[in-house]
C-alpha cells in the first residue's frame, strides 16, 4: 500500500489561459471534427453528383418539352436558374445529411459526452455546430449551384439563358436555401436524435406533407402549405411574388430553422447525454 | 475538490443514487467502489454535467460542470466508452477537444507522449483501437487541460497486466503531484494496491467513506488460522484462548481465532504442550470488507438499478 503524501507536491508549469473565447473554440471544434472524417467528404461528391445527375435531367425534359409537337407544354426559353432551383428538390437531401449528422452521428457513437465534456453549455455547442453547419452547406449550395449550371446550360442549348448577374443571384439563393435548410437538420436532428427519425420528420415537412395539402386544390390547404419549409423555401427560389414575396418565403424557411434549433436546444438542455 | 450533496438521481422508480453527500479531496487516490450498478458511473456523469441530478448538486471545485467555461483545464474525466468516433483519428480527437478549450496544438503531442502512444497509434481512426490504446487515448484527453481533478471510470478495465500497472503507476504520480483523482471499481483488490481513500456505494447509497487502511482495521477480521494433529490438545488451547478474552471458532480440522495474535498462540502451544501444524495470520482484504459493506446492497443488485449500462 501506498502512503499518503507528507507535503504539497509542486504541480507542473500550468498552460497558458485559453486566449479566445469558448464559442470561437467550441466553433473551431466543430470544424476541426466535421473534416476529420471521411463521411463528410462523401457527402460533398455525392451532392454534386445528385446535382449534375439531376440538373442534366431536368435540362433535357426542358429541351424535350420544348420540341414537344404540343405547343401547349413548351415551356419557352428557360433561365439555368431555374433548372438549379427544380434539381434542388433532391439535392437538398443529401446536403441536409452535412446537418443532421453534425448530431446523429455524436449520439450513436458516443461522442456527444466527449463534446459535451469539452463544452458544457448546451447552448452553445448547439450555436457552434449551426454555425459550422451554416458556413459548410452555403458554400456547398454556391458549389453544387454552379455544378448545376455548367452541366444544365449546354443541355438546354438554345432553350436556355444565362445572364450573369441573373445565375449568379440564383446559386447564391440556391446555397441560403440549402443553408437554412442544413441547420433546420441539424435543430430537428439535436431534438430526435436518431437519423432515421430526423430524416423521416424532414420528409414529411419538406415534401410529404405539403404535397398532400396542394393536392386537393383547396385554398385554405394550399394556404397551409405555403407556411411549410419547403414550400417556402420554393416561393423564394422562384422570385414568387404569390402568395407572399419572395424575402417572406426566405424568412418563413429562417424561421422554421430557428424554431428547430430552439427546439434542439430546449431537448439537449433537459436530456441526459 | 469533488463536492456532492444530496446527490440523488432516479430513472422512473428505479433511485441509481440516493442522497449522496461526499466530498474528496485532492492529493491523494479516492477509490470509488461499489458493486456493478451501485451508482458510480451515474453518479460520475452527473459531476460531468452529462446527466442532470433529480436533487442535489455535484459541483467540482465549487461549481456545477455546466457553468464552466472552459472545463478541461478543470477537470479531466475517462469514461467507460472513450467517447472517439470509429472513422476519427485519435490524434484529430485530441485536436477538436483542445481547440473547444482554447489549449495550445502541441500540449496533443504532449499527452501522447505522456501516455506512452506514437504517431502511428494516434493516426488510426477510432475503429481501429485496441480496448489498451482506447484507455490510454482517453486518458490522454483527460490529461490535455492539465486539470487538478480527475475523473477515472473503471481504467483498468480489460486492460493486460502491463496496462493495469501502467495505470496504477500513472494515478499514482497524479496524485502525488497534488491533483485530485477519483477512481470508480468494482474491483476492490485494485483499489487496494492503488487507492488511499474508498468511498463505497451500495445501491446509490453511500455504505462506506473512510482512508483504506480505516476501512480494513475496522472489519474485526485480523484472524489466525490453527491447526495440528490431536483434537483434544486444539481443544484445550481453545478453551484457554477463550480464557484470554480471544474469539475461537471451529475452523476446517482446527481453529480461527480472533483477538489475539499468531504469536502469542504460539507462546500458548507451547506452553500447553499441544503439537501444531499450522499457525497462519490471516489478514482481512478490502474485499472481505467490501463484501461485508455491501452484503445488503447485493442480493438487490439484479433489479433495475440502470444506469449503469450505458
Amino acid at each position: 500500500m501506498t502512503a499518503l503524501p507528507t507535503a504539497v507536491p509542486t504541480r507542473p508549469a500550468p498552460l497558458p489561459a485559453p486566449t479566445s473565447g469558448p464559442f470561437t473554440g467550441a466553433v473551431a471544434a466543430e470544424w476541426t471534427k466535421l473534416w476529420s472524417v471521411r463521411s463528410t467528404w462523401w457527402t460533398l461528391l455525392a451532392a454534386v453528383l445528385t446535382m449534375a445527375a439531376t440538373a442534366g435531367q431536368l435540362a433535357i425534359y426542358a429541351v424535350n418539352a420544348n420540341t414537344d409537337d404540343d405547343p401547349a407544354v413548351n415551356p419557352g426559353i428557360l433561365p439555368v436558374g431555374e433548372v438549379v432551383a427544380g434539381a434542388l428538390e433532391l439535392t437538398q437531401y443529401v446536403v441536409l445529411a452535412i446537418g443532421l449528422f453534425a448530431i446523429t452521428s455524436e449520439y450513436a457513437t458516443g461522442t456527444i459526452r466527449t463534446t459535451l465534456r469539452c463544452t458544457p453549455s448546451r447552448a452553445r455547442v448547439l450555436a457552434a455546430k449551426a454555425v459550422v453547419v451554416g458556413a459548410v452547406t452555403f458554400l456547398t449550395g454556391l458549389l453544387v449551384g454552379a455544378v448545376g449550371v455548367a452541366v444544365a446550360r449546354p443541355v438546354l442549348g438554345e432553350w436556355g439563358r444565362a445572364p450573369l448577374g441573373g445565375t449568379v443571384g440564383d446559386v447564391a439563393a440556391s446555397a441560403a436555401y440549402l443553408a437554412l435548410v442544413g441547420v433546420l437538420a441539424l435543430g430537428l436532428a439535436a431534438a430526435l436524435r436518431g437519423a432515421v427519425l430526423t430524416l423521416t420528420v424532414l420528409f414529411a415537412l419538406l415534401m410529404i406533407v405539403p404535397l398532400s395539402l396542394q393536392e386537393p386544390g383547396i385554398h385554405v390547404l394550399t394556404r397551409i402549405a405555403d407556411a411549410f419549409p419547403g414550400v417556402a423555401g420554393n416561393h423564394f427560389l422562384a422570385g414568387d411574388t404569390e402568395p407572399y414575396p419572395a424575402v417572406v418565403g426566405l424568412l418563413v424557411l429562417a424561421g422554421w430553422a430557428v424554431a428547430a434549433l430552439a427546439l434542439g436546444r430546449w431537448a439537449l438542455r433537459r436530456r441526459d447525454a | 475538490m469533488i463536492t456532492l450533496r444530496g446527490l440523488t438521481k432516479r430513472f422512473g422508480a428505479a433511485t441509481a443514487v440516493d442522497d449522496l453527500t461526499v466530498e474528496i479531496g485532492p492529493g491523494q487516490v479516492t477509490g470509488f467502489l461499489g458493486p456493478n450498478g451501485a451508482g458510480k458511473s451515474t453518479t460520475m456523469r452527473m459531476v460531468l454535467g452529462l446527466d442532470r441530478p433529480t436533487a442535489g448538486q455535484a459541483l467540482v471545485n465549487g461549481r456545477p460542470y455546466r457553468e464552466l467555461r472552459y472545463p478541461l483545464h478543470e477537470v479531466g474525466a475517462l469514461l467507460d466508452a472513450t467517447g472517439v468516433h470509429p472513422a476519427r483519428s485519435g490524434h484529430a480527437h485530441l485536436r477538436a477537444m483542445a481547440r473547444s478549450n482554447g489549449i495550445p496544438a502541441r500540449r496533443v503531442d504532449e499527452v501522447l507522449d505522456l501516455v506512452g502512444l506514437d504517431a502511428r497509434a494516434a493516426a488510426k481512426p477510432g475503429r481501429a483501437l485496441s480496448l489498451g490504446m482506447g484507455q490510454r487515448l482517453g486518458i490522454a484527453g483527460a490529461l490535455l487541460g492539465d486539470p487538478p481533478v480527475l475523473l477515472l471510470d473503471e481504467p483498468v478495465n480489460g486492460l493486460d497486466p502491463d496496462g493495469v500497472r501502467w495505470i496504477r503507476r500513472f494515478t499514482r504520480g497524479l496524485a502525488d503531484e497534488g491533483r485530485t483523482v477519483l477512481i470508480s471499481s468494482h474491483l476492490m483488490s485494485e483499489m487496494q494496491q492503488t487507492a488511499d481513500r474508498v468511498v463505497v456505494l451500495g445501491r446509490g447509497r453511500l455504505v462506506a467513506d473512510a482512508p483504506l487502511a480505516e476501512l480494513i482495521a475496522t472489519r474485526p477480521a485480523s484472524s489466525v488460522r490453527v491447526r495440528g494433529p490431536e483434537p483434544a490438545g486444539l481443544a484445550a488451547l481453545g478453551a484457554r484462548l477463550a480464557a484470554e478474552g480471544a474469539a475461537v471458532s471451529p475452523d476446517e480440522g482446527g481453529l480461527a481465532v480472533t483477538g489475539v495474535t499468531a504469536g502469542r498462540v504460539g507462546d500458548l502451544a507451547y506452553e500447553l504442550g499441544v503439537r501444531l501444524h499450522e499457525l497462519t495470520p490471516v489478514a482481512a482484504s478490502l474485499e472481505e470488507a467490501f463484501l461485508e459493506l455491501t452484503a445488503g446492497s447485493v442480493e438487490y443488485a439484479a433489479g433495475p438499478t440502470g444506469g449503469e449500462t450505458r
